[in-house]
């Protein structure tokens, strides 16, 4: 429940297009910033965690409509440059399948992004204090704050969408009126599709009366994330932390260094390095 | 996700959809996507989607596939139709707006091979995005198949018992581990091969020739008017609402002439 599940259309146009405009440009900072002599090995890497992400978010828990996004475990593998990238690949990605509106990439690309940057620096932060032998508990704890950091972000933009500000910009809400007529009943022009079929006055008080009913309830909203939300983040942070202490036990290096920082190929049977 | 099938569908397909250049096709996307924002209209919006089962059954586009991909985005929607719509009408059309999106992206996909879809993306992203963009895709086919393949050896093992869920969740994380591992030794081999075949920047994806012109403008004319209903329906709501009957019954005159046309080309 950590990204957008809101279909196309049904957040105002300025905040959809705004997420449009602020993600690409997060996305140009980190693709300059990424780009370098070793551009070669990230690409590959960003295709293959990006992947990893998207096994993940294609399995959907469906009595609580959540699934697991794995983006924590990314972002300590990726790092905080190249995860804004993985973000809007993922993203994209899953709105072609059909899995998150088009218009909400960018809003969805900003949230993950987020979400990423938080849990890699709540990761490095927790097992600082913790201790590298407790990195399976740094991990889910890091991972439980900040899906409740990138919920909260998630109510918060249905809250900036769905006051007043998708009354002016959704129109009228056609359903409130909807009925069953003949067309031909009375000719074919005299529908009045130049005029509207009505005067100015009574499309405004129409339109008034759609504003007030057409408003989405974001507190229901909230409290429907905040209910349903937990058990999808302790889902997560279990399975992020059991994967976390799993990996520090095999190829330690890629949790503390992520996964560009050694060039060094594992020999296969050896990758602790011990012999 | 049976990427497998997906990917099978947009290949080896033949119909005239799968024909139609990637460049029609994205921009008819575009116009029955832009057709679904629009439109707070439920009948419009159930004959938008009545309209794009037609298409799907015209260009024998496997139901199977198409259909659980598209109601997968339904559960979600509900979810949030449920908790913030004001009435149940609303919550139906923004259920209806999810599935209608949806089912024009499929459709996209399940007709048009995965590099042909990106590549007018990756021509304006940075090249590392765009580039990552079409790894990925790749990297998804290997890493399920991986995950799939070690899921099958745990079973075998005995690894998932039903009487004993913490021993099943250790070892599907030990799965998910082991395809991780895997991942990061399939970045470096990918990184070889592409060092080796001089890799400086930026794939090179080659565009399909046009080979049916009339299709490309067939297709593009029909979305073209799809947006034009929906766009006058909000317009002229006041006027055009009590008629909105008329959106839906169209749409399944062309389920119907498409169901007779497929059925006719399948003897």
């Amino acid at each position: 429940m950590s990204h957008i599940h809101i279909p196309d259309g049904v957040l105002p146009l300025w905040l959809w297009l705004g997420g449009w405009f602020v993600a690409l440009a997060v996305v140009a900072v980190a693709a300059r910033s990424a780009k370098g002599e070793d551009v070669r090995r990230k690409v590959p890497l960003l295709g293959v965690i990006s992947a990893l992400m998207l096994v993940a978010m294609s399995s959907e828990i469906i009595p609580i409509a959540y699934h697991i996004n794995l983006t924590v475990l990314a972002a300590i593998l990726l790092g905080p440059v190249l995860a804004p990238i993985a973000a809007f690949i993922v993203i994209t990605i899953l709105a072609l399948l059909g899995h998150g509106g088009v218009t909400v990439i960018g809003l969805n690309t900003l949230v993950i992004s987020a979400e990423m940057l938080v849990g890699w620096a709540l990761f490095r932060a927790i097992v600082g204090l913790l201790g590298r032998n407790r990195v399976a508990l740094g991990a889910v704890l890091a991972t439980v704050l900040t899906l409740i950091v990138s919920t909260t972000l998630l109510v918060g933009i249905v809250w900036l969408g769905g006051s007043d500000a998708a009354g002016r910009e959704t129109g009228a809400l056609d359903p409130a009126d909807l009925r069953f007529e003949n067309p031909f009943a009375e000719g074919v022009f005299s529908v009045g599709l130049l005029d509207g079929g009505h005067g100015p006055e009574d499309e405004h008080a129409e339109d008034d009366d759609h504003d007030s009913a057409r408003s989405l309830s974001v507190g229901r909203f909230a409290a429907v994330v905040f209910t349903l939300g937990p058990i999808g983040w302790i889902l997560e942070a279990l399975i992020t932390g059991a994967i976390v202490g799993f990996i520090s036990r095999v190829r330690p290096g890629l949790m503390f260094t992520g996964a560009l920082a050694d060039e060094r190929r594992p020999i296969p049977g050896d990758e602790t390095g011990t012999s | 996700m049976d990427i497998a099938a997906i990917d099978s569908s947009a290949t080896l397909g033949r119909s005239w959809l799968h024909q139609a250049t990637p460049v029609a096709k994205l921009w008819a996307f575009t116009f029955v996507l832009s057709a679904v924002i629009v439109s707070w209209n439920v009948l419009v919006l159930a004959g938008i989607m009545i309209a794009l089962l037609a298409v799907s059954i015209a260009a024998r586009l496997r139901p199977g596939l198409l259909l659980p991909l598209a109601l997968y985005p339904a559960v979600f929607a509900a979810v949030f139709a449920f908790s913030a719509a004001p009435d149940v009408l609303t919550g139906v059309t923004i259920v209806l707006k999810a599935v209608a999106a949806a089912l024009a992206a499929i459709m996209l996909v399940l007709s048009t091979p995965y590099p042909q879809v990106f590549a007018p993306l990756q021509r304006l992203l940075p090249v590392v995005v765009g580039d990552a963009l079409l790894m990925t895709y790749r990297s998804l086919f290997l890493l399920l198949e991986k995950f799939g393949n070690l899921l099958t050896a745990v079973r075998l093992r005995s690894g998932f018992t039903t009487g004993q869920p913490v021993r099943s969740a250790r070892a599907a994380t030990r799965a998910l581990g082991g395809v991780l591992l895997y991942a990061i030794d399939l970045s470096q081999r990918d990184h070889d091969i592409m060092r080796l075949r001089g890799y400086e920047g930026r794939l090179r994806v080659t565009a399909p020739p046009r080979t049916r012109p009339a299709v490309d403008v067939a297709l593009v004319a029909g979305s073209v008017l799809v947006t034009a209903t929906s766009v006058g329906w909000r317009i002229y709501s006041v006027a055009l609402n009590p008629f909105s009957w008329l959106a839906p019954a169209s749409a399944l005159v062309l389920l119907l002439l498409a169901f007779i046309a497929s059925r006719r080309t399948t003897r």
